[in-house]
């Protein structure tokens, strides 16, 4: 069973901001991008025979959430996001010792024994004007959300 | 021979940088990176120093990798001007495909992993002196022109991320064949070992700096203006001199060397 938490800021966030100017000033995407936010995303493996998966993401958020700054989004096994924007999920492809990090905290410190496994993204949320949105979104995750040789993403739809 | 200290919104390490190049006899201004872009042709050779270029976001040097000033710097480095990166600086070169060079980006600059006897002993920000070996020949670089192969440099570092990885597995020969690997974190006596905290970022082949094919453009992790002087050495170091505030430390080699090749080349 996957749990996932879709974590946003509620606070402004100033690293979307310089990620959606660098975009629309300095390469080309002006006339394309119309908007752009971001989202940490937390999937957390957990045992199937856990009774209760929404209480259990409840308490995972109390752990992995700042509820003074950030609102979450708990779902079980699949992610859906809304229409309107091209969802990109950008992950390491290398080892992610946050996520481990993390993993071996909530096991072992805080007490979730039924957690098998923590892997941690970012997605970020293209508004794009374009007749292939997929297609744009494709190529500015490759043009910058990501550097290929620790990164991967994908288009998540 | 004037050079440009590249400031970029977050760089903290300008300065300092400054007085490096200078206490080696190079003259120069810091420059800001929203000035015009095409004022850098006025300058012999070019430092991105150290800092947190843009508060790191989306990842340590991606943001000013786009801006024009760099687009103006990589038309400067086809004109065989030096550049030197140094911590961010040269995450800023990798990010915007100047180093190693060879066309896109080729490597990335990760997060640090320790690593000692096949297990993880700590992540990300470590700050602590460290010996470098230079691996290339002398006048490979234009940043070390003036070391011979073999010679050994003492400086500092202070970063979470400078782990060098790749997805090419061909890239460490490329690298290696054509002496773009410029230095190599190794231990007091010169020796590198894939260990913490000899290797003391978990980076491929214990690399610490790399070079274009040309030469020219070299990044490196550790910060040679901490080390330009003298006094800045740790009290351990039987180089330390604390009475002459001008003696020269070891770091100020790497800027002799910009000097130099400035000379030579006739940038």
């Amino acid at each position: 069973m996957l749990i996932n938490l879709r974590v946003w800021l509620k606070i402004p966030d100033a690293e979307a901001v310089t990620v959606k100017n660098t975009l629309r000033r300095r390469m080309g995407y002006e006339s394309v991008l119309e908007e752009l936010g971001k989202e940490r995303l937390w999937s957390i493996e957990v045992d199937d025979s856990v009774q209760d998966p929404g209480d259990l993401a409840r308490r995972l958020a109390r752990e992995l959430v700042n509820e003074n700054k950030e609102s979450y989004l708990a779902s079980v096994d699949s992610v859906e996001f809304e229409d309107g924007y091209v969802p990109v999920r950008v992950g390491l492809s290398i080892e992610d010792g946050e996520a481990i990090s993390t993993q071996n905290r909530l096991r072992n410190r805080l007490g979730f024994d039924m957690v098998r496994g923590v892997e941690r993204s970012v997605v970020w949320k293209l508004a794009l004007k374009s007749p292939e949105p997929e297609k744009t979104a494709e190529e500015i995750a490759e043009r910058l959300l990501i550097n290929p040789h620790k990164d991967f993403y994908e288009i998540m739809t | 021979m004037k050079i440009a200290v590249v400031q970029f919104p977050g760089t903290n390490c300008e300065h300092e940088t400054l007085v490096a190049a200078r206490s080696a006899g190079l003259s120069g201004e810091i420059f800001r990176w929203n000035r015009p872009a095409e004022e850098l042709s006025d300058f012999d050779g070019y430092i991105i120093p150290g800092g947190f270029s843009y508060q790191d976001r989306l990842r340590a040097g991606a943001i000013a990798s786009k801006e024009p000033v760099m687009d103006a710097l990589r038309e400067e480095a086809e004109r065989g001007k030096p550049i030197i990166g140094i911590c961010n600086g040269f995450q800023i070169l990798v990010e915007s495909g100047l180093l190693p060079g060879l066309g896109g980006v080729n490597v990335a600059l990760a997060q640090n992993v320790m690593v000692s006897k096949g297990e993880i002993v700590r992540r990300g920000f470590y700050c602590a002196w460290t010996t470098l070996r230079h691996e290339a020949p002398s006048e490979r670089c234009s940043g070390s022109f003036l070391l011979d192969k073999g010679d050994l440099v003492r400086m500092p570092l202070a970063h979470a991320e400078g782990n060098l990885v790749t997805a090419d597995e061909k890239l460490m020969e490329r690298l290696n064949e054509e002496n773009q690997v410029v230095f190599r974190y190794c231990d007091e006596r010169g020796r590198v070992e894939d260990e913490f905290p000899v290797n003391i970022n978990g980076s491929r082949e214990s690399i610490a700096g790399i070079c274009n094919p040309e030469g020219n453009v070299l990044g490196l992790m550790p910060h040679p203006e901490r080390s330009s002087f003298a006094w800045q050495l740790p009290p351990t170091d039987s180089g330390k001199c604390a009475g002459d505030m001008n003696a020269a430390g070891p770091g100020r080699r790497i800027f002799e060397s910009m000097k130099r090749y400035i000379e030579v080349r006739g940038c």
